[in-house]
């Protein structure tokens, strides 16, 4: 599980908070959305590397 | 007025607050994705956020942010960061979520402070230099202002895309007024 860290500067007391469900699934659907992200940008990297200059398609 | 000498260094006033520098107590930042310090006294005028070595399992930058009573704000901030190596200087990034600053790749390790200051009522102003020195050195500055809806009483450590997770170092904040 994801958690934040929460230091209380009053008491010194420090508490490892572990997210909700509901914050869970935010968590990971973010994650999903970055991967699925980078992932786009290095096809496309790939496909442009790939795709011959404009000179050499002539 | 009454005044308390207790002998540990330190001077508290009647209206609660302490006279000097308090510091918190450092926390390792080796995991979870924020780190919160809470319960910041209401009198409190100055906040430095201080970073050693700390290092993030993914490339999102840091991101310092305020909060009071009502929790930790997440946008209304004006805030810009900008790099200096020997690949990217000059790189401006701005932020309305919180006070950005560079974090480099998951290899980086991040030192160096940010000062956040009260300017008036609930207005915060922030500075902060911060560096990475190992195999790719560069050098982050950061700057900004938030005004808060109510009296600040937390800080919160975290990044830009709020999911990366903290893998090594420690952070730790100091607070006067």
């Amino acid at each position: 599980m994801t958690h934040r860290i929460v230091v209380n500067v009053e008491t010194g007391v420090t508490t490892q908070v572990e997210y909700t469900a509901e914050e869970q699934a935010a968590h990971d659907a973010a994650v999903a959305a970055q991967q699925a992200e980078a992932a786009a940008a290095e096809a496309q990297a790939l496909a442009d590397a790939a795709a011959p200059a404009p000179n050499e398609a002539q | 007025m009454a005044v308390t000498i207790d002998g540990s260094a330190s001077v508290t006033i009647n209206s609660g607050a302490v006279l000097g520098i308090t510091s918190a107590p450092a926390q390792a930042s080796t995991s979870g994705v924020s780190i919160d310090f809470t319960s910041i006294p209401s009198w409190v005028k100055r906040i430095t956020v201080m970073f050693s070595g700390v290092s993030l399992n993914s490339t999102g930058a840091f991101l310092i942010q305020l909060g009071d009573s009502g929790g930790v704000e997440t946008s209304g901030y004006d805030a810009t960061f900008i790099i200096g190596s020997n690949t990217s200087s000059n790189t401006v990034t701005a932020s309305v979520a919180g006070f950005p600053f560079y974090s480099g790749t998951n290899t980086f390790s991040v030192s160096g402070s940010m000062i956040i200051t009260n300017i008036t009522g609930n207005t915060w102003v922030e500075q902060g230099v911060f560096n990475n020195s190992v195999t790719t050195p560069f050098v982050t500055s950061t700057a900004g202002t938030k005004t808060l809806s109510a009296t600040l009483d937390r800080v919160r450590i975290t990044t830009t895309t709020g999911t990366d997770t903290f893998d090594a170092g420690s952070v730790n904040i100091l607070y006067e007024g």
